[in-house]
């Protein structure tokens, strides 16, 4: 079954890499700027994952991730944080714990394909 | 009168074989090594050229075909006549019996014309060799046991690689927290996946790190968190930069899915 990804990212050029590469993996792709349009995009459109990175004008990640979860759609699905930001702040790590990503990775860590399999993994497509 | 030069080639795969050259009026030989084998009941195929010297008069000549074993059992007896004017090439199939037994063979070939001086004749050897699975007994023995070469050495990688990854596996696999009341839970597994991630990383330095954050006890030997007596985030949060410092980039983690 084709599986629905949210790419939520300001950077123009990430996002654009990310939905190339997703789309050639057989996803279908939505794209969001900020946390706001992600948001709002995310409660329309109902994707399977969401991609999500945390500094973004607007709205940022964890606003608008909250914003999801408190719907009851928004409880259980998976996202995945991508992100330049160190978790090395008490509150930050205090919202990935109440708010459940299923990873937290930090970008100039993970190869793109890298992060391909582990949607795949949270996604249980082989 | 007519002399007549015999060259007997064969041809098989890309092998060209040169037999010895007798003509009528000197003697000139010339071979190369062979290496020919064909399987029983398969052709021979045998390139034949007549070179008639005798001023373009044509001659009727008689050719014979043996194919004779080592212990010189004639296993092939063929004639035929040809008429040669100055040249005659043609290719003579030669079927080897399929009751053949393996071994090296010579194809003998003589040509019989009026007037002839001296003999003309040539031979060449070649191997009998049975087919298994349409390849060649020895080259099926090369390439059979070449394959149990490679799939034992396949077996012996793969099973290193396993061992390996389970030793891995059994170093840095989760650690189960059922024992810990399910609210503070997460923050125990929060921890020690991170522990264990950082380990995997910078080995046992990781637990040094651990050890020293106040508010986090662990045990040095396993890496198992035992007690978490400050605020989760606040310790994750020093955790993480610890390692950070240690490692010198930032640290990415995994969050385990809820129980169900």
């Amino acid at each position: 079954m084709n599986k629905t990804i949210l790419v939520i990212e300001d950077e123009k050029a990430s996002r654009d890499l990310l939905v190339r590469v997703f789309q050639k993996e057989n996803f279908t792709v939505l794209q969001a700027e900020n946390g706001k349009t992600g948001m709002k995009t995310a409660l329309d459109m109902h994707p399977d994952l969401i991609l999500l990175d945390l500094l973004m004008p607007i709205m940022g990640g964890i606003e608008a991730l909250k914003e999801i979860r408190k719907t009851k759609w928004g409880k259980t699905i998976p996202v995945i944080i991508l992100t330049n930001l160190s978790a090395t702040d008490e509150k930050l790590v205090e919202s990935m714990i109440s708010e459940r990503p299923a990873y937290y990775l930090i970008k100039s860590d993970w190869k793109i394909f890298d992060v391909v399999k582990k949607i795949k993994e949270v996604l249980r497509i082989n | 009168m007519s002399s007549i030069k015999l060259t007997v080639s064969l041809f098989l795969i890309s092998l060209i074989f040169t037999s010895k050259t007798v003509s009528a009026q000197a003697i000139q030989s010339t071979s190369t090594s062979l290496d020919v084998t064909v399987a029983p009941g398969e052709i021979l195929p045998v390139s034949v050229k007549l070179s008639n010297f005798g001023g373009g008069k044509r001659v009727d000549v008689l050719i014979s075909y043996i194919i004779a074993s080592d212990s010189g059992n004639e296993i092939v007896k063929l004639s035929e006549t040809v008429a040669v004017e100055t040249t005659n090439n043609f290719i003579k199939n030669i079927q080897i019996p399929k009751s053949s037994s393996e071994g090296v063979y010579t194809a003998k070939t003589s040509v019989v014309y009026d007037g002839q001086v001296t003999p003309a004749n040539t031979e060449f050897s070649f191997k009998v060799e049975k087919k298994i699975f349409g390849i060649f007994k020895n080259q099926f023995y090369l390439y059979f046991g070449g394959i149990i070469i490679f799939g034992i050495l396949v077996f012996i990688v793969t099973q290193i690689l396993s061992s390996k990854q389970n030793r891995n596996l059994s170093r840095f696999s989760p650690i189960d927290y059922s024992n810990i009341d399910s609210k503070d839970r997460v923050f125990y597994e929060l921890v020690s996946d991170t522990i264990m991630g950082m380990r995997h990383k910078v080995g046992d330095r990781a637990l040094d790190i651990a050890s020293a954050i106040e508010g986090l006890s662990i045990n040095r030997e396993t890496g198992r968190v035992i007690k978490l007596s400050r605020t989760p985030s606040k310790i994750i949060a020093e955790l993480v930069l610890g390692y950070e410092k240690s490692l010198g980039q930032k640290i990415s983690f995994a969050f385990r899915e809820p129980r169900r």
